[in-house]
């Protein structure tokens, strides 16, 4: 029976419409794949047969790329681990902050709600602009070439992000609950964190998520803030990877020095092996999140 | 008589009093949710409003060694200098360009996409489909950089060793290719994420409305013509007129790292935002990149401020305010 459902009934001059949206989306996957493909394969291909020229289906499958990172696993490794460290701790201080700005918003009967909401909201309709904002978080905080680059400018705590959380702390959590909790002697911040919190799980996993893939994949602030290697998370090392390359196409290679340099950067499929080791992380939890991330893809659309 | 105001008045002492005490008593009850928000108050000084007093920077000539309080006031001046390069028609003229055919496009690619997927929407493969279309925006603009490298690289590109083997195109150092390639990248990368909002639009139509035009003897095309696009309407304007506010902003990896930076492209994937950081990191002209910024805000904002008095005009609940 429950076969028999999920069948598609299709009247007569209906076939053709459907087959033809099925070849376009599958067409569409594919063109969706594909790069990704090519840059696979390329990291798992041997040097010699890249000399002809990058392939789908390399002449001769190697390792090479990844033995060769892990040869070089000091700097990769410490631009990996400092990824995640950005990654974990921006994602909580970012869902703590969002959540606890959202709670007083959502409160009827916290009277300086509206001045608040409008200092929130004016936020998300104009900003300084970048180089404002780049002379500030350098000439007043001095983050240069600290960590906190990473974290501080832009969106640890978005406007947009905190109306979502107020929204749903209205829409789901009844007043009463709050009551309640108040007359049988709870603080406002156990109110928080034991009523509030739990009971909007959906909405902080997909805030989280976004906010996680935003700090993975945060390479601006690298190249707007940092210049010390030892701060590079790995977009940004595969950034200045991708620049030193630019640079050798650009220099006379018959010149000593640059072709000793050239010798000790990873090689051809060794580059798209470290941008394949940073898509990773994204490739492996994406299945079990995207259900998520889609959800939130929706809600996040309309709102602009 | 006078007993009575004397009454009158020491009760409204009392009642004064009595507020005094009730809003001592509410901000007390209340320190607990002032508390919550101050961490998010202070990052919005120093992240959002501090800044805005920033754009006074474009009025000043900006000196590190006087430091910038005691830089001169300059005026105009660093709009002037912007608004007589080159630079300023070439990035302007972009950023709007390329908006403009890119909203019309991502608009129409969503739709249609979303209308396809619906019609498979019960086979088993959607549900493989619609994750793997959605992929692409997930991945950071540096990855990005590496897959189009992999496709357009002069020696060993897959287009140059497999489609044009015998003259090699120079894709990195020919401007006019790269209207063309950006929108592909642009496409591979965000079209199957805006046409999740439409998918759920859809998702969202009355089944009964086509079962009776189905009865009705209405095909498919027709079906797509008469009730869902009628019914998609509000959306796709709402969704248009967002996106107008945001005409003046561009997508910086996009423009800045998936042409790797390269100087002899600025003709065609120059924006407002590659500016400004070209301007402010590479070339230490702090003044011009200033200018350019704060032209971009003031724009900005002012366009975003319109698109949203229509967008309530509308559809009061997706309006920001």
């Amino acid at each position: 029976m429950a076969k028999n459902k999920n069948k598609i009934k299709l009247m007569k001059g209906e076939t053709g419409f459907h087959y033809t949206a099925l070849v376009i989306m599958i067409l569409m996957m594919l063109f969706c794949v594909v790069p990704l493909i090519l840059m696979l394969t390329v990291s798992l291909s041997s040097e010699a047969s890249l000399v002809r020229g990058y392939r789908f289906i390399p002449e001769q499958w190697s390792l090479d790329a990844y033995f060769f990172m892990w040869a070089k696993r000091a700097t990769i490794l410490r631009a990996y681990g400092l990824t995640i460290l950005i990654t974990v701790v921006g994602t909580i201080i970012s869902l703590i902050m969002t959540s606890m700005f959202a709670y007083p918003l959502s409160r009827k009967d916290f009277k300086p709600r509206n001045v608040v909401a409008f200092i929130l909201f004016f936020t998300m309709l104009f900003n300084g602009g970048m180089v404002a904002s780049y002379m500030v978080w350098t000439r007043l905080f001095h983050i240069k070439d600290s960590i906190l680059a990473y974290l501080l400018p832009g969106s640890l705590m978005g406007g947009m992000n905190v109306l979502l959380v107020r929204n749903y702390f209205n829409a789901n959590i009844p007043y009463s609950i709050i009551e309640a909790a108040r007359l049988d002697g709870a603080h406002d911040w156990t109110i928080y964190s034991k009523i509030m919190v739990p009971l909007s799980k959906p909405i902080m996993i997909t805030i989280g998520l976004f906010s996680a893939l935003g700090y993975w994949n945060n390479w601006t602030a690298g190249i707007y803030y940092i210049n010390n290697p030892k701060l590079y998370t790995i977009q940004v090392y595969l950034k200045k990877l991708m620049d030193s390359i630019q640079f050798l196409k650009t220099t006379d290679l018959s010149n000593e020095a640059v072709l000793l340099a050239s010798r000790s950067l990873p090689t051809e499929s060794a580059r798209m092996a470290v941008a394949i080791i940073a898509l990773i992380p994204i490739l492996a939890v994406y299945p079990f999140i995207q259900k998520e991330l889609i959800k939130g893809m929706v809600v996040g659309g309309v709102k602009g | 008589m006078s007993e009575n105001k004397a009454k009158s008045s020491e009760f409204d002492d009392i009642l004064k009093q009595q507020k005094k005490l009730q809003r001592k008593e509410q901000l007390k009850n209340d320190l607990p949710l002032y508390l919550m928000m101050l961490p998010g108050i202070i990052y919005l000084i120093c992240n959002n409003y501090l800044p805005m007093f920033g754009i006074l920077l474009a009025f000043k000539r900006i000196n590190y060694a006087m430091g910038i309080f005691k830089s001169p006031w300059v005026g105009l001046d660093n709009f002037e200098y912007l608004f007589k390069t080159k630079d300023a028609f070439t990035m302007i003229r972009n950023t709007i360009a390329y908006n403009a055919v890119w909203i019309v496009m991502d608009l129409a690619i969503a739709v249609f996409i979303a209308l396809c997927m619906n019609e498979i929407a019960q086979r088993k493969i959607a549900k493989v489909i619609q994750p793997i279309i959605c992929f692409p925006s997930m991945v950071s603009a540096v990855i990005l950089s590496f897959l189009v490298y992999a496709f357009l690289s002069q020696s060993y590109g897959y287009l140059n060793t497999v489609f044009f083997k015998d003259n090699p195109v120079q894709w990195y150092t020919t401007a006019r290719y790269w209207p063309f390639i950006l929108t592909i990248v642009h496409i591979w990368q965000s079209a199957g994420q805006s046409s999740v909002i439409y998918m759920a639009s859809i998702g969202g139509i009355d089944k009964s409305l086509y079962e009776s035009a189905r009865i009705d003897g209405a095909n498919k095309l027709e079906q797509i013509r008469y009730i869902t696009l009628p019914l998609l309407k509000p959306m796709i304007i709402m969704m248009l007129l967002l996106s107008i506010g945001r005409i003046f902003n561009s997508d910086f990896g996009l423009f800045y790292q998936v042409p790797l930076g390269n100087g002899m492209l600025y003709e065609t994937t120059q924006t407002i935002d590659t500016f400004v950081y070209r301007a402010l990191i590479i070339n230490n002209n702090v003044g011009q990149s200033s200018a350019a910024s704060v032209f971009q805000a003031v724009i900005g904002f002012i366009l975003v401020m319109i698109s949203n008095l229509l967008v309530r005009k509308i559809n009061p609940e997706n309006s920001l305010f």
